[in-house]
């Protein structure tokens, strides 16, 4: 048997194919799997060990990012996605995804999953969708297993609205002391670890996120969710600037986030393929 | 219960950290486009739902799905500006723009889906529509009316207005619900062609049918022809003419647009020059197909030219890859969003509807506009080039992110005479399996007589009636709103979704795009496989009801394709499509009838023989005839100090064609999919300019493809075969810099022509007629000798303007674009510089070739018009830029080569500055060795001339020696080093021609087109 992953597909998830692709670059077997065969019960989520939310524009994004798509889950899904986690099994949410996780109350989550939204992500305070690479520092302990050893990584962001942002400021120190506030936009040029809560200029960050946000996950550990794309980085021949680095080219610095899931399944549904 | 209209108002929570964006985003690019001083703009999103809701209902809608609890305050039938939490204090004036009815709205489309999924019982009552309110704060003195036009397109949007007392009162605008009302239905009417000459004119002219006298006489015979008029009374049809069905079917078919009649025209060209008198039998058989075929029979990749939506060559033994460019100029014109967008996801179709459905995986993007900062007279009519310019950009933006195809790939030229008609190239790579999992060839159609018709995606409205036919026309008042749509990508997507898997599952036998004419051109073209089809108006789903057969047989509505599904998979389609929650329904069969039956009903509507609709559309008989145009020289300031050239670079590097585009590419998604190796952008600061995408298609493979384009509209001026050689020299150049495969590249041609038919109204057509058959010569004599087969093309050949009695015609403009195979993306070049003390060369010959240069043009327009343009245009030696490309790229591979940047606009100069600016350091230059190859070659030339095949690199030092060995016999010099400060310098032996800082000419180069916003 091997780690089986669920990557959702349908109504405008655009980065499906190549996040199945890492999680079979990282030793699992990925389906693409429309969100409606899991909705109407023709598969079955609970037959997979993780499941990713990819990025993209579902329902275009009209009413707020990841919104109608957060509500297709939050409506038609809601007790097989608690039970998915409640089993110990990790989701990840990349952007769009991300906001669809977020939308649905999923991130940064609570004890009892009640999907009680308590964060959003909005407009970029540049005021327009772009596309660049970022540096992102990673929470040194956190519990979170998608994040495991991880300190830094250069990504790509393509996203309008990725600002994270509460209306209960309290949280904020909430989620931070519970590590849930995983990874944050850094100064590349600043000593590892400089992860800091002071805003940092555009475009280091790159839409204004409080405290540098780039992604959280839940009081768990298992759900997370962040706006660059680490499935971007999945080879090294795609990085921003690696025609001007000495390298051994292979796995891209984003490949350890899939590695990371893939490892924590096989030990803890002892799956030794 | 409430009123019948429910009105809900959403607007961002806004302080403690939260702020309006989208009002921020307006006041900005009101200050950056108009110079306008606004203190505050807040935005409102409104959202109009024409049926009954209890307010339990209501506040459900507004708390789950309207309003984000956390960002937006939302509330519904009061309105939000009396909501204190919303705005605390009165506006001044707000405006507020809904869509006209008809018009796509694809908010609204998204809140219909989110309101299915809280009430799904509801759902099939309910209609939705959105509008959009600007609020002002701190407005000064401005006229109202004027904002509300900056603000909306009276075309597709009403715009209602409050101003201060209004405001002061509560007044606030409610815009009406867009109600699409059904029409009357009007059956089938037939049109008596038996008339005068001037009444056949005056049928075509008034039907908007863009078919000229001998076309409508040709239609006239054949109506008279005895055997036709029997079937035709066999069959309950007028005998002795044809319906109004048959009419516009045939106008669409014989469209300028779709039959491409001035490219298959018999031309008799005269070059007053060299007293050539000759005839041309189809400038697109002579000069495009025929050099392909002919490359066809000596390589094995080429699989699919000129018969399909796309060309499709073997890029592996798995994977074959297809491309296609379009243009949509005048939508763009009218509606520069919704022309735009259209346009992107129409030639994301035109790859689905290639072989049996390929996945589209790179688009491109080519604009041609008026100058952004363009203060001259401006026709009523037309909108100002930096509006023209949003519209069509985020068109584009919001078409190819919301699909998921990254854009690699592009280029925005600026002139005067785009302001008429702007240029819209879009153009899409698709990628296709060699074989389906059953076995099928994946470029091969197999329909079967018997095969169900299945129309996929979208309904048919009244939106995109004559696209086809009026793009064969110029762009006057008159031109109709019904031409203007607005892509739909999520509606898009899901069909693409759908199909890609049921092609993979093995139901297709057949696909083809909707596009232009619609139905009867989509299924018109298909029946041509098997022999014919029969085709039922009435199956076909509506957007509104009472359509006639006609409109729904030519509309363009949007996001639909059309597809052959054998009988016995009907079933299994039926059921994907509907998981997908894509509409797919049966409106015909193919037969081997020999002809194109269409009936609405019952009734039989029209019947065109498959033969005469394909065949039947008499070829044009044009005339050319060539002079060279004369032109003023440049003047040159014969005692420039070396700061003064370094000035004259500055100003150069920030004119719009050369000005750095990142900006507006960054708000392009280039990346998703996973496969981006060389992007827009390299360099230590990820802003110095790439030459071609490489992308790497398969993950973890490191097999590539690349992508590149040349378009060099200004030297048309001097010598279109100039301007033709020089766009496909540069697309080659751009893949060569990243070490493309010159073992299998394939072309597109894009021609954008002003109208080169001689008329009244064009009195020099057979001039513009000469330089069309100069460039396609140009098309054919580079392609031959670069083995590079144009496996699919197309042509515009009207983009005139004639508004106010002024007509404004674009210059002739070729865009060529290719795509190549890349052997191993790992040796790939980016056109930055490493490393302090890299040597620089230059590859290929610099000649004095200043002719309609990007400097002639500044020094033409800073000395208003006392200096021209004049002077030799570069002319292009093939057989010595092939043996450089190639030499240069087994360099590459070898890999000797640190970057490699291609040099084009602006010259030498100008590359210089753009690899310094990847490494963010200058560079010394010394450039006597160029100056003493060519007697003719003077400062001016050597900096800022635009000599075709040359390529700048830089070398790592301890590896001159094998790079100097590896060149030998190629025309390349070392000129410099890359400097370790900011300084550029170039030198001529010991005295200094140009000196200028990086710093200060990036800030020149990024400052121009930085957006606003």
């Amino acid at each position: 048997m091997s780690v089986k992953v669920a990557v959702l597909t349908g109504f405008g998830i655009n980065c499906d194919r190549e996040t199945a692709a890492v999680f079979e670059m990282a030793g699992a077997k990925s389906e693409r799997i429309h969100v409606n065969k899991l909705v109407n019960g023709e598969i079955d989520l609970q037959d997979y060990h993780i499941m990713a939310v990819p990025g993209g524009f579902s329902f275009g994004d009209h009413l707020g990012s990841g919104r109608l798509m957060g509500n297709r889950l939050r409506f038609g899904l809601r007790e097989q996605v608690r039970k998915f986690v409640n089993d110990k099994k990790p989701i990840i949410g990349i952007c769009n995804g991300f906001q669809v996780l977020v939308k649905m109350g999923l991130l940064p989550g609570d004890d009892d999953i009640s999907f009680e939204q308590t964060a959003s992500l909005t407009l970029n305070d540049s005021g327009h969708y772009e596309d660049r690479w970022v540096t992102l520092e990673f929470e040194k302990d956190s519990h979170c297993i998608w994040t495991k050893g991880l300190t830094r990584m250069r990504v790509p962001v393509r996203h309008g609205e990725g600002k994270f942002v509460t209306n209960n400021k309290k949280l904020l120190d909430k989620w931070n002391e519970n590590g849930q506030l995983v990874v944050r936009y850094v100064d590349p040029n600043q000593q590892y670890p400089s992860k800091s809560d002071e805003l940092l200029p555009y475009p280091i960050s790159p839409n204004s996120s409080w405290r540098n946000i780039a992604g959280v996950c839940d009081p768990t550990g298992l759900v997370f969710g962040l706006m660059p794309h680490p499935e971007a980085n999945h080879s090294t021949w795609l990085g921003a600037t690696w025609t001007r680095e000495n390298l051994f080219h292979g796995e891209g610095e984003g490949m350890v986030i899939f590695h990371n899931a893939v490892n924590y399944a096989k030990s803890q549904f002892s799956i030794n393929d | 219960m409430s009123s019948e209209i429910q009105r809900i108002e959403v607007t961002p929570r806004v302080g403690g950290g939260l702020r309006d964006v989208r009002g921020d985003t307006i006041k900005s690019q009101l200050k950056t486009d108009h110079n306008l001083e606004i203190l505050e703009v807040r935005s409102v999103l409104g959202y109009q739902i024409n049926h009954e809701l209890s307010e339990v209902q209501l506040t459900k809608l507004v708390e789950d799905l309207f309003t984000d609890p956390v960002i937006e305050v939302g509330c519904f039938n009061t309105s939000i500006f009396d909501n204190k939490e919303a705005f605390s204090e009165t506006p001044e004036a707000v405006i507020t723009v809904g869509f006209k009815p008809g018009v796509t709205d694809n908010r609204a489309t998204a809140a219909l889906d989110g309101f299915t999924t809280i009430f799904p019982d509801l759902a099939s009552k309910v209609k939705i529509s959105t509008s959009v309110s600007y609020v002002f704060f701190g407005l000064g003195e401005v006229d109202l009316n004027w904002l509300a036009d900056q603000l909306h397109n009276s075309l597709i949007e009403t715009a209602l207005i409050a101003d201060s007392n209004d405001c002061a009162i509560g007044d606030w605008p409610e815009i009406q619900f867009p109600e699409l009302k059904d029409i009357e239905y009007t059956p089938p009417s037939s049109i008596d062609l038996n008339v005068s000459d001037e009444e056949l004119i005056e049928i075509s002219e008034k039907g908007l049918l863009a078919l000229n006298l001998e076309e409508m006489k040709a239609i006239q015979q054949n109506y008279l022809d005895k055997n036709v008029q029997a079937r035709r009374k066999e069959l309950g049809l007028p005998p002795d003419k044809p319906t109004d069905v048959e009419l516009e079917c045939l106008a669409q078919s014989w469209s300028e647009h779709c039959k491409h009649k001035i490219f298959a025209a018999k031309i008799t060209h005269i070059d007053r020059e060299t007293g050539e008198n000759s005839e041309i039998d189809s400038l697109f058989k002579t000069y495009i197909m025929q050099p392909a075929l002919d490359m066809q029979q000596e390589v094995n990749w080429l699989l699919s030219l000129f018969h399909d939506n796309s060309g499709v060559i073997e890029w592996t033994p798995e994977w074959s890859l297809c491309m296609k460019a379009e243009t949509h100029n005048s939508p763009s014109a009218l509606d520069p969003f919704g022309g735009a967008m259209t346009g992107i996801v129409g030639v994301n179709r035109d790859i689905l509807g290639t072989g049996l459905g390929a996945r589209p995986i790179a688009n491109t993007d080519v604009f041609c506009f008026g100058p952004p900062d363009y203060d001259g007279h401006l026709p009523e009519g037309l909108f100002h080039p930096s509006r023209v310019m949003r519209g069509v950009h985020a068109g584009v933006r919001a078409g190819g992110n919301e699909s998921g195809i990254p854009t690699v790939n592009g280029a925005i030229v600026f002139d005067e005479r785009y302001i008429g008609k702007p240029l819209v190239y879009c153009g899409t790579v698709g990628i296709l399996p060699r074989h389906l999992p059953d076995g099928r060839e994946s470029h091969i159609k197999t329909p079967e007589p018997g095969n169900l018709i299945y129309m996929v995606g979208g309904r048919v409205g009244s939106d995109g009636i004559h696209g086809a036919t009026f793009s064969s026309l110029e762009l006057t008042d008159e031109s109709p709103s019904s031409a203007v749509q607005i892509g739909d990508p999520i509606t898009q997507k899901k069909m693409v979704d759908m199909l890609l898997e049921a092609r993979d599952l093995g139901y297709i036998e057949v696909i083809t795009d909707n596009g232009a004419g619609g139905l009867s051109s989509s299924i018109g073209e298909m029946a041509e496989l098997t022999g014919g089809a029969n085709l039922d108006l009435s199956k076909v789903p509506l957007k509104q009801l009472g359509l006639s057969p006609w409109e729904i047989l030519v509309s363009e509505s949007q996001e639909r394709m059309t597809v052959g599904v054998d009988e016995k998979n009907k079933q299994a389609f039926e059921e994907l499509a509907k998981l997908h929650e894509v509409e797919a329904t049966i409106v015909g069969e193919f037969t081997n009838s020999g002809t194109f039956l269409v009936t609405y009903g019952k009734d039989v509507v029209a019947d065109l023989p498959i033969e005469y609709l394909h065949d039947g559309c008499p070829q044009l008989n044009l005339e050319s005839e060539w002079t060279s145009p004369i032109h003023r020289p440049i003047i040159f300031n014969e005692e420039t100090s070396p700061k003064e050239m370094g000035n004259i670079l500055q100003r150069l590097i920030a004119r719009p064609n050369i000005a750095s585009k990142e900006w507006w590419v960054r708000s392009y998604d280039h990346e998703v999919i996973g496969q981006s190796v060389i992007k827009p952008f390299g360099g230590v600061n990820h802003d110095a300019p790439g030459d071609a995408a490489v992308i790497a298609p398969i993950p973890g493979d490191t097999k590539g493809t690349v992508i590149s384009c040349g378009i060099v509209p200004r030297y048309s001026d001097i010598d279109a075969y100039a301007m033709a050689a020089a766009s496909v020299d540069e697309a080659v150049r751009n893949a060569v810099c990243v070490g493309v495969d010159l073992s299998r590249i394939a072309g597109l041609d894009n021609f954008c022509w002003p109208d080169p038919v001689q008329s009244k109204k064009t009195p020099d057509g057979r001039f513009k007629l000469a330089q069309l058959v100069r460039a396609n010569r140009a098309l054919e004599d580079v392609c031959r000798a670069y083995s590079l087969p144009c496996i699919s093309g197309k042509d515009s050949m009207k983009n005139d303007a004639t508004l106010d009695g002024e007509k404004i015609s674009v210059p002739p403009t070729l865009l060529f674009s290719l795509m190549g195979n890349h052997q191993d993306v790992t040796k790939a070049i980016s056109s930055d510089f490493k490393n302090i003390g890299d040597a620089i060369y230059l590859v290929g010959e610099t000649k004095q070739e200043l002719g309609a240069s990007e400097l002639a043009y500044m020094f033409q327009e800073e000395s208003e018009g006392a200096s021209g343009i004049g002077g030799n245009v570069p002319s292009i030696d093939t057989k010595r830029n092939l043996s450089a490309y190639k030499a240069l790229t087994k360099a590459m591979h070898a890999g000797l080569v640190e970057s490699a940047h291609d040099c084009s606009d602006g010259g030498l100069s100008v590359a210089i500055a753009e690899s310094c600016f990847g490494i963010d350091a200058g560079a010394k230059i010394d450039v006597s060795s160029l100056l003493v190859s060519d007697d003719m070659l003077d400062s001016w030339g050597v900096l800022f001339g635009e000599s075709l095949g040359r390529i700048l690199v830089s070398v790592n030092p301890d590896s001159i020696e094998e790079f100097e060995k590896m060149m030998d016999g190629i025309f390349h010099e070392k000129i410099g080093t890359v400097g370790k400060n900011d300084e550029l310098i170039i030198m001529n032996n010991e005295s200094e021609i140009l000196t200028a800082s990086i710093t200060e000419l990036r800030e020149s180069w990024k400052g121009t087109l930085d957006g606003g916003a």
